[in-house]
């Protein structure tokens, strides 16, 4: 059995820049991930970074951005600190490397981004995430520390009130491990895969945060659902909010610049779920164009000219291009939202711990709360480095005082039993058939408009599947890479958090920033100005509330 | 955007080490779209036919790196071939795991030797104790400096120039495109503090191995174009320490042979790079050759004309010619 100081779970931003920090605090440092780290999901983060550098911008727009964008449900002492940190951390990875795109004058460049004050998103072309990614990545150094790549975390053992370790796969050694730690930080990014449409990849699973749920942890306000507005029609890869922040419009099928009805100052520039919300509006009331993939509107890049659409936006010109076979230089981009990104996650407080002793988290399997009912793009980048930081500072010193952690064999068997179980059954059904219908439910009960009648539709189908999910069979018999058994692993993972998200959605009967209920349309601070807790209970997720952290900013109706 | 479905017939590589049953080719046929990318389709057999089918994939949209494999035995992102103008150039998608790695199962590879390499180059700033990063902000950074980095950040580490380099394949001491690729980027970083010491260090066993096929750069779904990369290191190389190397000797004697007589003299190649001393190491070789061709081995006159390949010459150098060392 392997050990270490500090466990990093996740090995996108904020998994390495929590590595980092505890390898620096002098910890024994170990980072599990089930990829490679370079092939996180940190590297498609597209648009840019915030950091309100410019000298007509401040740090107190940053923050009043970002709490309004938040719609008053994020915490703002927590938002105060993120937004102090964003100029030092960005100017910290351009001293580790990264190759930002610059201005005439040789400063980072920046660009204008959704419900932003100023142009404050700094960034490297259309790649921001995978140029600050690699600079990460080689500015940790692979000597410093032990890397578990291609392992997939199955568990976390709690024992005595505090972290002991976890339970892990070697898909290529093809045996389940033990690793214990003192301190474990989970990382392991999104979940969106939760969702039929969305711009996640594949891997975006939220392993981390089932498995923190399974161990007592708190998950806080996984109602929060984003929708990112323009995602590529049928494939739902993303168009970074790049393009309208470099003079993108959104037109409908009658070739009106529709967002003039929904955000009449700031037009495509409104933060997310304005202008996600406008845009099924739009389609739902037959304004949008129709096709074999469903309703759609049109992303015109055409008027920006050749040589800026195919400069700052060269993946963009790429994908629309090798994937939908449409030249954005003379075409019309079919666009429509796809679930992009959960505002939720482990509960943690701004140094990254959760309620169960020795566990923290970051990124955005993370909820500190900064982001609130709705993030800001360009603040997610920003938060795996601020927060991933932290954790890793925090993690170090707990670690730094914590007694040798108790992790035994017999941890083992009771974690991986039900997989043993999943693949000596002789009939079942297959993860992926189970996988496909919790996301064409998720899909239609659970989008960017709800209501009482979907959410408890939703939610009777979805347990359902999460019954048939106990016959699950895995035929693949092989230890070696068995992608069959870790199908089946990530599909129970994504199961309990897609209750989670709809006990909260269901209860929240309110609209606040991503959360839209047409049965109640209006934001109800007196009733829902709190944080959704959801905790694993026997019978499902117990739900109980907290307060949201107030300092200088009275809240106010959300204009763009 | 409507589209009729065509009958895709994939050939897959299927081989699990772990056991005992041999390599074998698997095939599978689905109704699909012709613009369906191969990863598609390979995960709609995933999910419709064989579960058991192995493969790596996570980003389904060419910035991951996953799922690098051979498609009709070029090194492809599957993720980013479409079926449709495979089909119709080869009949059928035939799908293996990249090469020069070990095959872990099915259609994954271990990619540790390409990690190792990309290790060996030092891939992060170095930096001197005596220039100091400025404090509190960046460092100013000109549009032309960042053009130097040219295509190199767009690289994705996915292993396909690794797969189809057939230098990797002959020698394992060659560190292979991406990590040239790599190395470039830093050695025109204004930030790095040691390009001389890279670039002397990567010439023994290193640069000059390079074939010069340029079957990276058609690999390379990116565009960062490692041959012309690993060709600018080069000429910066010459210009850090002079032709030192068999590699940047035997370039130097090519051009200057060109340049002076039009055409190639093959003893002053030899000569040029192996030093009169070296020669003697090649004489069996030059018996042979005197045996079979004996007009190699004179000196050629010059070609009619021989002073307008000067002038070409004259006009590369100048330091506005494209793609010069500067």
């Amino acid at each position: 059995m392997q050990q270490h100081d500090v466990v990093v779970v996740g090995a996108g931003l904020a998994g390495q820049r929590a590595a980092l920090a505890a390898v620096e605090a002098g910890r024994d440092v170990a980072i599990v991930t089930k990829l490679h780290p370079l092939r996180s999901h940190s590297g498609a983060a597209q648009g840019g970074i915030n950091a309100a550098v410019g000298a007509e911008d401040s740090v107190d727009t940053h923050i009043y951005d970002t709490v309004k964008g938040s719609d008053y449900l994020g915490d703002q002492d927590a938002i105060e600190f993120f937004c102090r940190e964003a100029g030092p951390t960005v100017v910290e990875m351009e001293h580790f490397g990264t190759i930002f795109s610059r201005g005439p004058d040789g400063s980072l460049a920046r660009r204008p981004f959704g419900g932003a004050g100023f142009p404050r998103t700094i960034y490297a072309a259309d790649r921001t995430g995978l140029a600050l990614l690699q600079a990460l990545w080689e500015r940790l150094g692979t000597e410093r520390f032990t890397l578990y790549d291609e392992w997939d975390l199955i568990d976390l053992v709690v024992r005595d009130g505090r972290v002991q370790g976890l339970v892990a796969l070697d898909r290529k050694g093809g045996e389940f491990q033990e690793i214990a730690a003192k301190a474990i930080v989970l990382a392991t990014g999104p979940a969106g895969r939760i969702y039929g449409r969305t711009t996640n990849a594949h891997s975006c699973t939220g392993d981390g945060v089932a498995a923190a749920y399974s161990a007592g942890g708190y998950l806080k306000d996984m109602e929060f659902v984003q929708f990112h507005p323009t995602a590529l029609l049928e494939t739902s890869i993303l168009i970074t909010e790049g393009a309208r922040g470099e003079g993108g419009y959104l037109k409908n099928a009658s070739g009106d610049r529709f967002m003039s009805q929904y955000a009449p100052h700031v037009l495509e520039l409104a933060s997310r779920d304005v202008v996600s919300r406008a845009i099924v509006t739009e389609v739902l009331e037959g304004r949008g164009f129709t096709g074999p993939y469903g309703g759609y509107v049109h992303l015109e890049l055409m008027h920006l000219g050749k040589e800026k659409v195919e400069s700052r936006l060269q993946e963009i010109c790429d994908f629309c291009r090798n994937f939908a076979g449409i030249d954005p230089v003379t075409e019309p981009i079919p666009v429509y939202p796809a679930q992009h990104y959960m505002m939720g996650g482990v509960g943690t407080d701004i140094h990254g711990a959760t309620n169960v002793p020795g566990l923290f988290a970051a990124g955005e399997c993370a909820c500190v709360s900064i982001h609130g009912a709705n993030r800001l793009g360009g603040n997610s980048l920003l938060e795996t480095l601020v927060f991933g930081k932290e954790a890793g500072v925090a993690a170090a010193a707990f670690a730094a005082s914590a007694a040798k952690p108790a992790l035994h064999e017999s941890d083992l068997e009771p974690a991986v039993a039900p997989l043993r179980g999943w693949m000596a059954r002789g009939e079942g059904e297959d993860p992926s058939t189970l996988r496909t219908e919790m996301q064409r439910i998720m899909e239609r009960y659970v989008g960017v408009y709800r209501n009482e009648g979907d959410l408890l539709e939703g939610l009777k189908q979805l347990r359902a599947v999460r019954e048939r999910f106990d016959r699950v069979r895995v035929v693949d018999q092989s230890k070696v890479f068995n992608m069959n058994l870790i199908d089946a692993i990530e599909t129970g993972h994504m199961l309990d958090l897609a209750e989670v998200i709809i006990v909260g959605a269901y209860a929240r009967t309110e609209s606040r920033g991503a959360h839209s209920r047409t049965d109640y349309p209006k934001r109800d601070d007196a009733k829902w100005m709190k944080h959704t807790l959801a905790k694993r209970g026997p019978e499902g997720p117990q739900l109980s509330y907290a307060a949201v952290g107030f300092t200088r900013w009275e809240p106010k109706e959300r204009v763009y | 955007m409507t589209e009729g479905t065509i009958s895709a017939t994939f050939d897959v590589y299927r081989h699990d080490p772990s056991r005992a049953e041999p390599a074998r080719y698997q095939r599978y046929t689905l109704e699909l779209t012709p613009h369906t990318p191969v990863l598609t389709g390979l995960l709609r057999i995933r999910a419709e036919l064989d579960p058991t089918l192995t493969l790596k994939y996570s980003c389904r949209s060419a910035i991951c790196g996953s799922c690098a494999m051979q498609v009709n035995s070029k090194s492809r992102l599957a993720c980013q071939t479409q079926i449709g103008p495979e089909i119709a150039r080869h009949g059928r998608i035939v799908v293996e795991p990249m090469r020069n790695m070990p095959v872990v199962r099915d259609l994954v590879v271990d990619q540790k030797p390409f990690w190792r390499n990309y290790d060996r180059i030092q891939p992060h700033l170095i930096l001197d104790p005596r220039r100091p990063m400025p404090k509190g902000r960046e460092n100013p950074m000109s549009p032309e400096q960042v053009d130097r980095f040219k295509e190199t950040p767009r690289c994705i580490a996915c292993a396909a120039c690794y797969s189809a380099c057939p230098a990797v394949e002959a020698d394992p001491a060659f560190p292979g495109p991406m990590a040239l690729a790599k190395l470039y980027r830093f050695v025109v970083d204004p930030r790095d503090t040691a390009a001389q010491d890279r670039l002397v260090r990567i010439q023994p066993d290193g640069l000059w191995l390079c074939l010069r096929c340029h079957l990276c750069t058609e690999a390379c779904p990116k565009d960062v174009r490692p041959s012309e990369r690993i060709r600018d290191l080069k000429e910066l190389a010459i210009g850090a320490q002079g032709a030192t190397e068999f590699g940047s000797r035997h370039a130097v004697g090519f051009k200057e042979s060109i340049r002076d007589r039009g055409l190639l003299d093959e003893m002053l190649l030899v000569r040029k790079t192996y030093g009169v001393s070296g020669m003697m190491g090649q004489l069996g070789q030059g018996i042979k050759i005197y045996r079979k061709k004996p007009e190699l081995l004179k000196k050629p006159h010059p070609i009619p004309g021989v002073e307008e390949v000067e002038g070409i010459y004259a006009a590369l150098d100048r330091p506005e010619a494209e793609g010069g060392a500067k």
